[in-house]
């Protein structure tokens, strides 16, 4: 059974197929009224985590235990009053690793982590970064100062990433107690200095977690890769891909030279290349690029959330595409041939898939 | 018993129920009993701007706001500002 979690600004829908991943049907609407920025279930016991948001009511994170039937909501979340911020909006929801029972993480805005101990119902601030002493530096994007990207590396207990746009990508070798900045070689070309140690506008960033020192970025001034844990990145663009800006990404679990993006013009212009939905995969690490187009509406101006890609874990692996159109793509053979699972539905900010071997 | 009638999205939060009687001096101590209460005040405790709460059909700003005084008979009703598409 594979499970395609689609955030939606109006609501959760899920779609559910067999692992042959052809026909679909979908669940919901789930969470009305609410806007859900990022959806994910937790491998570990099968609950469903929401990061949503209410122009009215305000962020909050909503859990089920039963498939989206009921939810429960986050009794204690916000910032402390001396920090004068307020929890501006929830983004991403990142279940803990194997072994760490009901730990759970949550990046937000204004560039914000909480970590919560208890499955989801009290979260606290992450004091390294709210902190940060180059805090005064980072800037909100278009989306705000949003913590989008929170990655934890498998064979490290106290390894993690969270990407921060504008702040760049974070590293913490403790646990996340403390955070060095990531950015070196990515760049800010929006800044007087394009090369600062933050402040970059990271849009999306992956661990690869067969090789989990080896990290891949979409960020607004280029596509990037790492294989020293954020230490330094290689600039990836060109060689086949029409633009280096996008927001989503997406890897192969089973090759870490591979990667998938769907560059759009640009800052001022944020649709499809050629009014076309291109996804583009590299196989070499990023040497070259290929556009994976079969299957896809030939006339599109589309545009992707930066949760808006997803890959399972399944073999073949596949991968889910959802458009802020409303149209979910599915591919599983690799990104050669797509089928459409589902249109129409409300503008998609999140696609998360569940489905472990 | 003062009368509390929520919209329906406070409501699916509230596990279905829309409608509260409960004992309450002021508005804020009613709205702060509701088992939804963290939805529509902030982290600092402060009413979110876009709930609007009507006492007996009045704009509570137009009374003493969040310190208005119930004296059991009253109905509070609330309603999320009307905007977005």
């Amino acid at each position: 059974m594979v499970r395609i979690l689609v955030g939606t600004r109006k609501g959760l829908f899920v779609l559910v197929s067999g692992d042959e991943r052809r026909d679909w049907e979908i669940e919901g609407q789930h969470l009305q009224g609410w806007e859900v920025f990022h959806a994910v279930q937790d491998p570990r016991d099968g609950a469903l985590y929401a990061a949503t948001n209410s122009f009215v009511y305000g962020p909050t994170v909503h859990r089920s235990t039963d498939l989206g039937a009921t939810w429960t909501r986050a009794e204690e979340l916000g910032l402390p009053e001396e920090s004068g911020l307020k929890l501006e909006k929830t983004w991403h929801v990142e279940p803990g690793r194997e072994g760490e029972d009901g730990r759970m993480w949550l990046g937000g805005a204004p560039g914000v982590l909480f970590r919560s101990d208890d499955s989801g119902a009290t979260w606290q601030v992450v004091d390294g970064l709210l902190k940060h002493e180059t805090r005064e530096r980072w800037m909100p994007g278009a989306g705000g100062m949003c913590a989008h990207s929170v990655q934890l590396d498998p064979t490290s207990s106290e390894r993690m990433y969270v990407g921060i746009s504008a702040a760049g990508v974070f590293r913490s070798e403790d646990g996340g107690e403390s955070w060095t900045p990531a950015n070196q070689g990515t760049a800010a070309e929006f800044l007087p200095d394009p090369y600062p140690d933050v402040g970059q506008c990271v849009h999306k960033v992956l661990l690869h977690p067969q090789r989990p020192e080896r990290l891949w970025q979409q960020n607004h001034c280029g596509v990037y890769r790492s294989d020293d844990r954020g230490q330094s990145w290689e600039r990836l663009d060109g060689n086949g891909l029409p633009s280096g800006f996008g927001f989503p990404l997406a890897l192969d679990p089973n090759d870490p030279d591979a990667a998938y993006v769907v560059p759009e013009y640009g800052a001022e212009n944020r649709v499809t290349v050629d009014g076309k939905l291109g996804i583009y995969r590299t196989r070499d690490k990023g040497a070259s690029w290929q556009p994976m187009t079969g299957g896809l509406p030939e006339q599109a101006w589309a545009s992707v959330m930066r949760e808006g890609f997803s890959f399972d874990r399944l073999d073949p692996f596949g991968i889910y595409l959802g458009t802020q159109s409303g149209s979910v793509f599915v591919s599983s053979d690799g990104g050669e041939s797509w089928s459409e699972a589902a249109s129409q539905l409300p503008t998609i900010l999140s696609v998360e898939a569940s489905a472990w071997p | 018993m003062a009368v509390v009638l929520l919209p329906g999205m406070l409501a699916a939060e509230a596990g279905g129920q829309q409608r509260f009687e409960l004992d309450a001096e002021t508005v804020e101590e009613a709205l702060r009993s509701l088992p939804i209460s963290n939805l529509i005040f902030d982290e600092r405790g402060e009413l979110r701007r876009l709930v609007n709460v009507y006492v007996d059909g009045v704009d509570m700003r137009d009374r003493d706001g969040l310190g208005t005084a119930l004296s059991g008979s009253e109905t509070l009703r609330l309603v999320g500002a009307i905007a977005g598409g």
